[in-house]
Order: C-alpha cells, then structure tokens, then sequence
C-alpha cells in the first residue's frame, strides 16, 4: 500500500542575517518520512529540532529547500500557487497552537470559511459548519466570538474548522501547548474518536504522555529523525 | 468566493475599524461632497436666477438707441412706437434721465429719473407696487408731478418713514428745481439684492417738460411685453425689420432674457470645470489617504492573510478581498459625501431664496460614486498585491 506522504531527503535552509554576514540555519538536514493513511503519528523532539518545519512542508504552507515530497502520488514541488492552494483547501486541516481564529468572525463563521474558497452556496456552508461543531461538542457555542471562548473551546473551534474540510491529513502542532490538563484532554479525545473514524494525524507535541495517545512516534533531532 | 462574500467580508473588517475607517475615508467624503455640493449649487443658482430672470424678463425684449455708434443718436419715437403697435406686445415707451434731489438745502444726491406712460404696472410686470398707487394715464398725460419710488430710493430718502404724500425736491442740471409728490413705492425687483440704484418714476411728459437734458417727444428705450404665446425670436425679428427702416443700421440694440440666460450657463460652466479640477485634487488627496490604511490594514491582518491561505485562500481571492475592500471603503466615501451634499443642498433650497430648486444632478452623482470606487480601486491595487504575495507560513509566524 502505497504512503500517504511521502518524503524523501528532505532539507530546509534558512538564511538570515544581512548581504555581507548571512548565517545559514539548516532546520531539516535530509529528513525521510512514510506516514500512510488512517496513521495517527506523534511528532517529537526538542525544541529547534524541526518539527514545526516539517509539519509546514507536509501541510505545504513551505516549500523544501532540497529533496522530494510525494503527497498522495503526487509529487508537489511541480504544483503551481493556484494548486497548492486547492490541495490546502481540499486535503489539508490544520490545527495550531495559537488557534488562529479570526477575532471578529463568530465560531461558526470561522469554521465555515476553508468552506467559503471552496465556493460553497452559504446555505451548503452553515449546515456542515453546524455539522463540525457539534462534533466538537460545541453546538451551545455558535455564534460566539473567539474571546468569548475559553482556550479549550477555542482548540474545539480550530478542530472544527479543519474537520469541516474533510481533509485527507489532519495537521496540529502542539494544539495542547497553550491548555490545561482538561482542556487538552477534551482535545485529544477528539483525536482519538477522529483516528478511530479512520482519519490520518499527524501531531507535534513535546508532551510524552500526548505523544503516547498516538499509534506511532517519529522523533526528531537537530533537524533529523532520529 | 463571490463578490457579495467580498463585500461581506469588507464590510466587516471596515466596521471592525470603525474610527480609522471613517477617518481614512473623510478625505473621500470631503472631496465627493464638494464636487457634487458645488456643482449642483452652482445649477441651483443658475437654475435659481434663470426662474426669476424668466419671471421678469422672458417675455420681454428691450429695445435702445446704440449709444457707441456715434454722436447723433437717433433716439427712439412715438412714429417707433406706432411702427411697432402690430406686433403682438404691449409697448412701453421709456426715458432716462439723470438728477439730484435735495433732502436739506446744500445736501444733495444723485438719482436716476424715469419717465414712464400712466399706468405702467399694467403693461410692465416687472413694475410691483409696494404702497400707494401709480400715476393715472391721464395725470401722466397731463404731465402731473406725481413721482413712484422705488425701494432703494424709499430707504435713501426717507428711511423708516412712510413716504406717501410727501414731497421731493429735485434738482436737474443747471440749478432747476422742481417739487413732486411720493404717490406709491414699488416691490424691489426680484434678484437685485438690494442692488439697483435709487429710483424715482415720473410720467414722461413731466419729464420732458421741467428737465433741461429731456429731447421733447423721444424715448431712452421701449420695453416690449409679449402677448400670450409669441415667439420672443420672431417678435425681436420682426421689431428689428420693423424699425431698420427708420433707423440706420446697427443704430438700435435689441435684448431679450435668452441672451442672459446662455451667459450665465457659459459662467456656469467654467465655475463647474474650477470646482470640477478642486475636487479631483482632494480626491487624489483622498485616495493617498486610502493606500495608507490600507497597507496599515494588510500588515496589521498579516497573520489574518496567512491562516486565509492556509486554509485554501489563492492569492488571486487575497487580491481580490482587499482590493474590494479598498472600493467598499472609498465607494462609501463617496455615498456620505453624496449624501452630505444632499443634505447641504436641500439646507441652501429652503434657506436661500433665490436657491429655492432643489437640484441634485444625478450625472454628477454617478460621476462621483464612480470616480470613488475608482480612486478606491486605484489606490488599492499596491496594497491588495502586497497582501497576495504574502508568505502563508510567514504570514502565520508574524508578530
Ligand atoms: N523563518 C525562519 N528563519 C530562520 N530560521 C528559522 C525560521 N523558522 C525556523 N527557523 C529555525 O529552524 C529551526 C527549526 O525550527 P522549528 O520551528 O521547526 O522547531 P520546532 O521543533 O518546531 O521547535 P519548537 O518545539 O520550539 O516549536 C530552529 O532552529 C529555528 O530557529
Ligand atoms: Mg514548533
């Protein structure tokens, strides 16, 4: 059975630093990855190991400096703008650790909106918004603002935005990291009712006993796996 | 992604900024008002003037010597007067003249005298009275020293006081003095403000009996007032065939209220291209206004620009949100400066009198919202393109 990501000799160089002095930073030395679909993967490792990196790379919001990533058979160093950003709407969730949701726009307009570059009719929208957040156990919170969330219900919100698209890879990257025990316990329940759904997830987390919840743990190293 | 979702989301993130927003798009609002305010008040005005114009004048032509073409002016006369008595007008045959009058010994003004027929309001509409009465066509005739004042000349010589049969004393060239006596005022005309100068109305014959600079039996100029439905082009037209037989050619100037009125339109016009060329430099003012808030609005939104392509946002639809953002915020400039306007121009319609139509030119309306939505659409083209090429991760990773 062929990955669902596939990465191979995976590198990526940051220069920083002015014309004259430029201090290369290499935050993936050669990485290679298999993660097939249905896999609930752990990320772990130190902190400047990487992680964050890789997870941009498979979620394409970066490109690799050097090697190949084969996401579904397909090679993306070949996709243009316009499809990468297709592959993101249609095959990628993405769940962050600072929730990122837009201050001024309700839980479920937030959750309605990979929808809206899709091109849904806003009556299309709403009734698979609704469907996510009630999902996330959030049906009492519709029409909340973020800051009238707490931190758990906020991570609830992002989730269902992510699950709305019904993506082939679920990414988050420490969505635990800014809450408190029961909060992230509700969040990663939800994980695990998502894998037992058959969903892929791929999760950063410095936590062991979050990394444990998941099937398989990829450790990373000064921009390697370990 | 359609444009209602655009707008909508616009619409948001503009009443989300309230106060910077409606700051940054004063500079439209101020320039839209002033282009359509000005050049519908400069119509109002005209419109204004030409109703009252037409109230006095449009049915009237004037009718007088050219007195630059030459020494001998050949004045106007009763034979005139018949020549023209088949047209369909009403003739009013009128003389000028020039004098003082004395309000105490040594203290004189200067005032214009006008001889007219008896009965003058009845031929000249133009001629309201105020008080009292016009002199007869009989006293006129028998050259009675009756005198009608007209507003100017009532505050000149008696103030507050109520003229009626008192006396004046005029004084003509030469030292002649002669006394007449205050039988009416009249209604200032319409437009003057206040304007004309000092009057006093006299029948004619008076006139040419006591005042040295008279010419016994001739006319300073004839008002004609159309009859019902004449056509004023071909009543002037005939009125000048009529008489270029009894006077030598170009030696009689013809007036009627057309000739005014596209005047007027001509000044309109060049008032309109000046306010035409102020507002469009407030715009462009406006418009620089907008580009600076917006890109203040694309870095502060950086983190906003990078989740929308996270989550599958082209930047062809990043352009596009801020790009109609950027009209949405100049286009409602444009729609409270139009209503600013109106509501200025409706003010100006029932305070000012001589404004009193109501004009909102809808060509200068569209004009306007136009040329907003385009300043908008101009001035954010640098930073819709600067918030498309936005890094995603970057983005995301902004502080
Ligand atoms: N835009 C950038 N420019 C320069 N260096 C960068 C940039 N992004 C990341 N790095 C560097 O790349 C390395 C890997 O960063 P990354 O964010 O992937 O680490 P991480 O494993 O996610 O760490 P953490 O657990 O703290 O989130 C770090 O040394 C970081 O300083
Ligand atoms: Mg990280």
């Amino acid at each position: 059975m062929p990955s669902l990501v596939e990465i191979r000799g995976v590198t990526k160089v940051y220069r920083t630093g002015s014309a004259q002095r430029t201090v290369e930073v290499h935050a993936l030395r050669g990485v290679d990855v298999d993660i097939a679909a249905g896999e609930f993967v752990a990320i772990m490792g130190p902190s400047g190991s990487g992680k964050s990196t890789l997870m941009h790379i498979v979620g394409l919001l970066d490109t690799p400096s050097d090697g190949s990533y084969r996401l579904a058979e397909t090679e993306v160093a070949g996709l243009t703008e316009k499809q990468l950003a297709l592959v993101r709407n249609r095959r990628i969730g993405f769940v962050f650790q600072a929730f990122f949701l837009l201050p001024r726009e309700t839980a479920l307009r937030n959750v309605e909106l990979p929808l809206v570059y899709r091109g849904l009719s806003p009556a299309d929208r709403r009734q698979r918004a609704t469907a996510a957040l009630e999902a996330v156990g959030l049906a009492d919170r519709m029409t909340h603002l973020p800051n009238e969330l707490s931190g758990g219900q906020k991570q609830r919100v992002a989730i269902a935005r992510a699950l709305v698209q019904e993506p082939d890879i679920l990414l988050a990257d420490e969505p635990t990291g800014n809450l408190d025990t029961r909060a992230s316990d509700e969040v990663l329940a939800l994980f695990d009712a998502l894998h037992v759904d058959g969903k892929t997830i791929i999760l950063v987390t410095h936590e062991p006993d979050v990394g444990a919840r998941a099937r398989r743990i990829i450790h990373m190293r000064d921009g390697s796996v370990e | 992604m359609n444009l209602f979702e655009n707008i909508r989301i616009a619409l948001e993130a503009l009443w989300g900024n309230r106060l910077r927003s409606f700051l940054a798009l004063l500079g439209i609002v101020i320039g839209v008002f002033a282009v359509t305010a000005l050049v519908s008040l400069g119509e109002m005005a005209t419109a204004g003037i030409t109703q009252n114009l037409e109230s006095v004048t449009s049915r009237t032509v004037y009718v007088e010597p050219n007195y630059h073409s030459g020494f001998d002016v050949k004045r106007l006369d009763d034979d005139d007067v018949r020549a023209l008595s088949r047209l369909p007008v009403d003739i009013l045959p009128e003389v000028m003249l020039n004098g003082e009058y004395e309000k105490k010994p040594g203290d004189r003004s200067s005032i214009t005298l006008i001889g007219t027929p008896g009965n003058a309001p009845a031929t000249d509409h133009t001629i309201k009275l105020a008080s009292g009465r016009y002199f007869t066509v009989s006293e006129a005739n028998a050259g009675a020293a009756t005198a009608i004042l007209n507003d100017r000349a009532v505050t000149e010589i008696f103030g507050t006081h109520d003229p009626l049969g008192k006396r004046i004393k005029l004084v003509y060239t030469g030292g002649i003095r002669c006394e007449v006596i205050v039988i009416g005022t009249t209604e200032p005309l319409p437009m003057s403000f206040g304007a004309s100068p000092a009057e006093v109305m006299l029948p004619t014959p008076f006139l040419w009996r006591t005042h040295p600079d008279a010419h016994l039996g001739k006319y300073e100029f004839f008002v004609l007032r159309l009859h019902g439905d004449a056509d004023i082009k071909a009543v002037q037209a005939s009125a000048e065939r009529l008489l270029a037989t009894r006077h030598s050619k170009d030696s009689l100037q013809f007036f009627n209220a057309e000739s005014l009125k596209s005047a007027l339109g001509n000044i309109t016009i060049i008032l309109q291209i000046l306010l035409g060329a102020i507002a469009s430099l407030s715009l462009l003012v406006g418009g620089i206004g907008i580009m600076n808030i917006m890109l203040v609005s694309v870095t502060e939104r950086t983190r906003e620009i990078g989740l929308r392509k996270a989550l599958g946002a082209t930047s062809e639809q990043i352009r596009a949100q801020f790009l109609i953002e950027a009209v949405v915020l100049t286009l409602l400039g444009g729609v409270f400066g139009v209503l600013l306007a109106a509501g200025v121009l409706w003010l100006v319609s029932v305070t000012v009198p001589f404004m009193h139509v109501f004009r909102l030119n809808p060509t200068t309306v569209i004009l306007a919202l136009s040329v907003s939505a385009f300043v908008g659409l101009f001035f954010g083209v640098w930073p819709a393109a600067r918030a498309a090429k936005l890094d995603p991760i970057e983005s995301l990773r902004y502080e």
